[in-house]
This record gives structure tokens, C-alpha cells and sequence, in this order.
């Protein structure tokens, strides 16, 4: 693949934890400087923050880098991770927190494991929390191996490097950022962690809220179910739909049996309601998936159930030019 | 893709699906050379290779570099049995295609016989394996239970529906959408396009090398697909219709309850379970009858026409008309 030479753009959505923007730049910049690739800076103002906006400006003006997308109001890390990447000319993205997770040393082994892998993200090591801290994100990584199959070990980090390719295919929403090693790997894309040192002020950092814990477990249930069921919702309402109408179907025999054997009245039995009521909401779940199922069968012919890596044949003419062959290295990063 | 100058398309493609294939893949290829060559039609091979973990792809790649009837198509990563007939079928180019499995299971020398049908104007030819050589609890009974269902469900009864080696004319298939688990219903899912439909018996071996890929667990996952297809394509332009037929019995057993409820009434003994559950089941019709709707709206706004299936199949060629093109997102409707 003759490429143009590679260029990163780094991503950098600022919410509502931050380092000041001098240092935070200070920093990444000389993590960027040691990858010796020519690269720009882009952040995205995640809501009006003038006093940080300003901050950045001042860093243009001085002639850094440094691009600044500013959002009217607060949307979400995912939206401001695609905004910015609709600005980003890099081959190669990074995306990095506003706040220090990982110290700036750490990018160009981040960088450079993009050498065979398509992403790669940063995992914190050695990682200094509390028990208390450390106990939730092992939970949390448990419940998404098992959900997906896949064990990562620290998807809180936000410091990634990736191809561009990755970004262009998926297109999150929502506060799916932290699951995009998952998609990735889901996409086929080959995804790696780098371990990177933890930044002194991460350390002091680590605080999570009630909210934080209720939304990424219903991400984590989001990405179940696009995970596993989007091509063949059926699998997933048929499961709940069934066990539900099989619940009260036994009721219902039971209460026959009861009517039949021992002549209790049908009529006297409230219970009665309760079997008929679980028979028809077992039947109206397995019918939204066969809606789900009717949808992806008249809406989704244009969506392909698979991704082909590349078509290899008889080598006369170097082979089809649409294909991406995995990249060492030293051609892919030069 | 561009076709390579002076290479026209072949008559035959034959698609073989791989999955840790590795002691199969050269055997396979040099078993198809040995059947196909002496036939005197030009064919050619799509293997896919489905993410193997072993050296399947690498093995394919050599086959494909230097035999220029090979195509090897490498999946990202492992996508399951239809994706790779999907993707086989996609970019396979011949008038005929035949799909068979990767594990020798199948005899390449039968294929001769496949084409036979389809010079006959059969729009698809499916496998018989009459004389299985599978593990008969786990294998055999469940595939024939499962093949007398979907005969059942679907009106497309036929003997052995998992069979992979079939035969099909490439405008029937290339049409028809294949997507989630539907390589089992190939022959129902066709039955959209109202195809000549032919079995034959053929060969079936033991497997030699690698293991097989399949339990019994899938046979929830049969049931459920079963369902899908009830529903995709029997039903795919009245949807209302499908969803009425299922909330009849409801109706019946509801209003029966309501009325056994105002019986018991008049006897002055207590109503409200039977009336209540009558109430209940009549309005469960009634939201079913409602997705229902739902469904036909999804329908009409969706991609696919029931005249896109009207002319694959080799009877309806005779209208010198091309066959509407289907999938296609946007575009004149």
C-alpha cells in the first residue's frame, strides 16, 4: 500500500474533569514530540467552557497545533469523539482524555503497537486505587467478558491510538466511547492493550457517582444487544417471550388440573389472572421480535453481515486494489 | 471489483466455506480439480475462509496464488456458516453456483450430477445425504425431526435441508437475502421466488480430518429461525395477515372466558377472574393486531417488493426482461 505519510490527530474531548489546558498540552505534546510524526491537536469543547476555550486559543496563537471545535451545549464524549474526527486529516488517531490518565511518555508505545493492531488501547499499570475502586472495575470487566466474550482489562481508559479505518466504520453515540475496543473487535478490526504508566494525577482522581455506575451497566446491556442480538432479535424476545408464556402456561395447567381433579372453581381463582396475563405477555414479546426480525428483513439489505478482509487470487496483476493488507510497521508508519 | 481482461466468467462457480480447515483445504481443492476438469465447463473455486484460527487461510492463499480458478475470500474474523456462503455467493461469478462444505463431508463427484439438473431447468438442486455418516443421537435424529418441522412449517418439504451441496442458478441466489443462521432454510427462504426445486440423493462421508463444529444446542435456535422464516417469507407481504392468524385463538379463548364469567354471574358466584381474564386476553389480540399493523407499516416503508422475487427463476426468463434488481437501498421504486 503506498500511503501518504503518516499523520496523527489527536482527539481530545473536554467534559467536565480537566487538567489545565497549559499543562494537559505541555504534556501530551512532549509524549507527541517522541513518536517523531507530524501531528495536530484537536479539542472538542463538550458545552461552553470559555474560560478553557480561551486557554486553547492562546495556545494557537502561540502556533501549536492545536484546532478547537466548541459545542453549544453538553453532548456526550461519543458525539464530541465524532465531531472531532470529522475535523481530523491524521492516518492515524489518538484519542486522549482531558484529564491525565496516562502520563505523556507513554504514547509512542501506544503509537507505535498500531505496527499489528488496528487499535490499540492503554491500560493502566501498575494501577494504584482502592480496594473498594479496583473490586467495581474488576465486576465490571467480568460482567463484559461475559457478556462479550472478550476480556479487556481497563476500558475506563480513555487514551487510544487507532487507524482512521476504525473510526470511518463505526459511528458511536451515546457513551458507547468506552466500549470501542468492543465494537472494534466486533468489526473484525485486531485490537491490543499497551500497558502505560498511570499518571500521578489520576491517582488522586478516581471518583465515580451512583449515575455513572446505573449508565455503563445500561451501555454494557446496550452493547449486549448489539453485540449479539441486532441481526436476529427474535433469539432475544423469543428467550424472554418464551420463558414468560411457559410460566404461565404451567400456572394455567395447574389451575385446570385443580378445576378438573379437585373442582375448585376456575372462578374463585384471581391466580387465574395472573396465568393469563403472563401467556399473553409472553406472546406479545416473541411478537416484537418478530417485528425486529421483519425490520432487519425489509430494512437491512444494505447492511452486510460481514467484513472481508481481503480476496486473494492468482497473482498476475497484484491483486485487487481494494485490498487492505495488514500493515508492518515500517511501511504503515513513515 | 473489476473482472481481469480475458477472463470471462465461468459457467460453474463452486463455493467452499472454510473454518479450521487445515488438513482439508488442498484436499478439497485437489478432489474439486479432479471432478470438475473432466465435465468440460469453465468453472471456477470461491473458498472463504471464515477467520480460521489455524493455517487455513495461509494454506488457501497459496492454492489461490497459484491456481487462477481459486478465489480465496479471508474474512476478518469468524462470522458464521451463512456469512461465508453469503460472501461466497457474492462474489462468485458463474451462471451456475454450487455451494458444498469444507470437510470432504460432501463428494465432489457428484456435482456432475447437480449440473445435470439444472441443464434441466431446475432453479435449485439440493443434496440428500441418504446415507449419512453422522453420530445418530446427536446428529441424525434431531436433522430429521427438524427437516419434517420446517416441511411442516414452511410447505417446502424436503428431505435433508442441512445438506450444504446444492445447486443453484446465480440469479435465483444471488437475490435472495441470506443473513443471521439462514443456511439451513436456504431452500424455504428461496421459496420467496417460487423456484423448480429438485433433491437428489448424493454421497456423504465420514469426516476424516478436523472436528465437527455442530451440537445439539442449536436446536432452540432452529425452532426460532423456524419462526423467522414463517414469518419473512410466507408472510413477508401481509404481515397483518400472519399476526390476525396468531391472535385468533386468543379472541376465541377470550371472549369463551368472558362469557363463561357473566354465566357465572348470573349464577351470583364470583365474575371477575374469568370475565378479568377474558378482558385480558381480547386486548393481548388486540395489541398483536396492533404490532400487526405496525409490521405492514415497517413493510411498506422497507426494501424489499415481492415483484423483486417475481422473475429469478428460469421459467419466468422467458420475458426477456432482466430480473429487478434487489437490495437496493434508495433508487425509482
Amino acid at each position: 500500500m503506498t500511503s501518504a505519510p503518516a499523520r496523527l490527530s489527536v482527539l481530545i474531548p473536554v467534559g467536565s474533569r480537566q487538567s489545565p489546558a497549559e499543562r494537559l498540552y505541555a504534556e501530551y505534546k512532549a509524549g507527541l514530540e517522541l513518536t517523531g510524526l507530524p501531528f495536530e491537536v484537536i479539542f472538542v469543547l463538550d458545552g461552553p467552557q470559555p474560560d478553557y476555550e480561551r486557554a486553547l486559543l492562546e495556545l494557537a496563537r502561540r502556533g501549536e497545533p492545536v484546532v478547537v471545535v466548541a459545542l453549544t451545549r453538553y453532548f456526550g464524549e461519543a458525539t464530541a469523539l465524532m465531531v472531532g474526527f470529522e475535523q481530523a486529516s491524521g492516518s492515524h488517531i489518538l484519542t486522549l482524555p482531558a484529564y491525565l490518565q496516562i502520563e505523556g511518555t507513554e504514547i509512542p508505545a501506544l503509537v507505535a503497537a498500531l505496527g499489528q493492531a488496528d487499535l490499540a488501547v492503554a491500560v493502566r499499570e501498575p494501577r494504584a486505587s482502592s480496594w473498594f475502586q479496583s473490586l467495581r472495575r474488576r465486576g465490571f470487566h467480568a460482567l463484559l467478558e461475559w457478556v462479550t466474550g472478550l476480556d479487556f482489562r481497563d476500558l475506563g481508559c480513555n487514551a487510544r491510538a487507532l487507524k482512521r479505518k476504525v473510526l470511518e466504520e463505526i459511528r458511536l453515540y451515546g457513551d458507547q466511547q468506552r466500549f470501542l475496543p468492543v465494537l472494534a473487535e466486533r468489526q473484525g478490526f485486531r485490537v491490543r492493550e499497551v500497558a502505560a504508566r498511570q499518571s500521578k494525577e489520576d491517582i488522586n482522581r478516581e471518583r465515580y457517582r451512583a449515575r455513572s455506575y446505573t449508565r455503563g451497566l445500561l451501555d454494557l446491556f446496550n452493547v449486549f444487544f448489539l453485540v449479539r442480538f441486532t441481526k436476529k432479535p427474535l433469539r432475544f424476545f423469543g428467550m424472554i417471550g418464551v420463558g414468560v408464556f411457559t410460566i404461565g402456561l404451567l400456572e394455567l395447567a395447574y389451575l385446570v388440573a385443580d378445576r378438573m381433579l379437585f373442582s375448585t372453581p376456575l372462578a374463585d381463582r384471581p391466580a387465574l389472572l395472573l396465568a393469563a396475563l403472563m401467556i399473553v405477555l409472553g406472546v406479545q414479546i416473541f411478537a416484537l421480535g418478530l417485528l425486529g426480525e421483519l425490520i432487519i428483513f425489509t430494512h437491512g439489505g444494505g447492511a452486510k453481515d460481514y467484513q472481508v478482509e481481503r480476496i486473494i487470487h492468482y497473482a498476475e496483476d497484484g491483486g485487487d486494489p481494494e485490498i487492505a493488507r495488514p500493515a508492518t510497521l515500517a511501511t504503515d508508519l513513515t | 471489483m473489476s473482472d481481469r481482461a480475458g477472463c470471462p466468467p465461468p459457467t460453474l462457480s463452486v463455493i467452499v466455506p472454510f473454518y479450521n480447515e487445515e488438513e482439508n483445504i488442498e484436499r478439497m481443492h485437489a478432489a474439486l480439480v479432479r471432478a470438475l476438469e473432466p465435465l468440460g465447463v469453465s468453472f471456477e473455486m470461491v473458498f472463504v475462509d471464515d477467520g480460521s484460527r489455524d493455517s487455513t487461510a495461509a494454506r488457501g492463499e497459496v492454492i489461490a496464488r497459484a491456481d487462477s480458478r481459486v478465489r480465496l475470500v479471508k474474512f476478518r474474523r469468524n462470522y458464521g456458516q451463512t456469512a461465508a456462503m453469503a460472501a461466497g455467493i457474492e462474489h462468485a461469478r458463474g451462471e451456475t453456483l454450487i455451494t458444498m462444505d469444507g470437510d470432504l463431508q460432501n463428494d465432489p463427484a457428484d456435482i456432475e450430477l447437480f449440473l445435470a439438473k439444472i441443464a434441466e431447468g431446475y432453479d435449485m438442486v439440493v443434496g440428500w445425504r441418504f446415507n449419512r455418516q453422522d453420530k445418530l443421537v446427536t446428529r441424525k435424529i434431531p436433522s430429521r425431526v427438524a427437516n419434517w418441522l420446517i416441511g411442516r412449517v414452511t410447505g417446502i418439504r424436503i428431505q435433508d435441508n442441512g445438506c450444504s451441496l446444492k445447486a443453484f442458478r446465480a440469479t435465483l441466489i444471488k437475490h435472495i437475502p441470506l443473513y443471521s443462521e439462514m443456511h439451513r432454510f436456504i431452500p424455504a427462504m428461496a421459496s420467496i421466488a417460487g423456484p423448480r426445486l429438485a433433491e437428489i440423493k448424493v454421497r456423504h462421508h465420514a469426516r476424516q480430518y478436523g472436528r465437527s463444529k455442530y451440537g445439539l444446542s442449536r436446536v432452540y435456535k432452529v425452532l426460532l429461525d423456524l419462526m423467522v422464516i414463517k414469518t419473512v417469507a410466507s408472510f413477508t407481504a401481509r404481515p397483518l395477515l400472519w399476526f390476525s392468524l396468531m391472535c385468533t385463538p386468543l379472541v376465541v379463548i377470550g371472549a369463551a372466558a368472558f362469557v363463561a364469567g357473566l354465566v357465572a354471574l348470573g349464577q351470583g358466584r364470583p365474575a371477575i377472574p374469568l370475565t378479568g381474564t377474558g378482558v385480558i386476553l381480547m386486548m393481548a389480540a388486540m395489541v398483536l393486531l396492533a404490532s400487526g399493523t405496525l409490521a405492514e407499516l415497517v413493510y411498506k416503508l422497507g426494501d424489499i417488493r415481492p415483484e423483486d422475487f417475481a422473475r429469478l427463476t428460469k421459467k419466468s426468463m422467458v420475458d426477456p426482461r432482466p430480473p429487478a434488481r434487489v437490495l437496493s437501498r434508495g433508487g425509482v421504486r
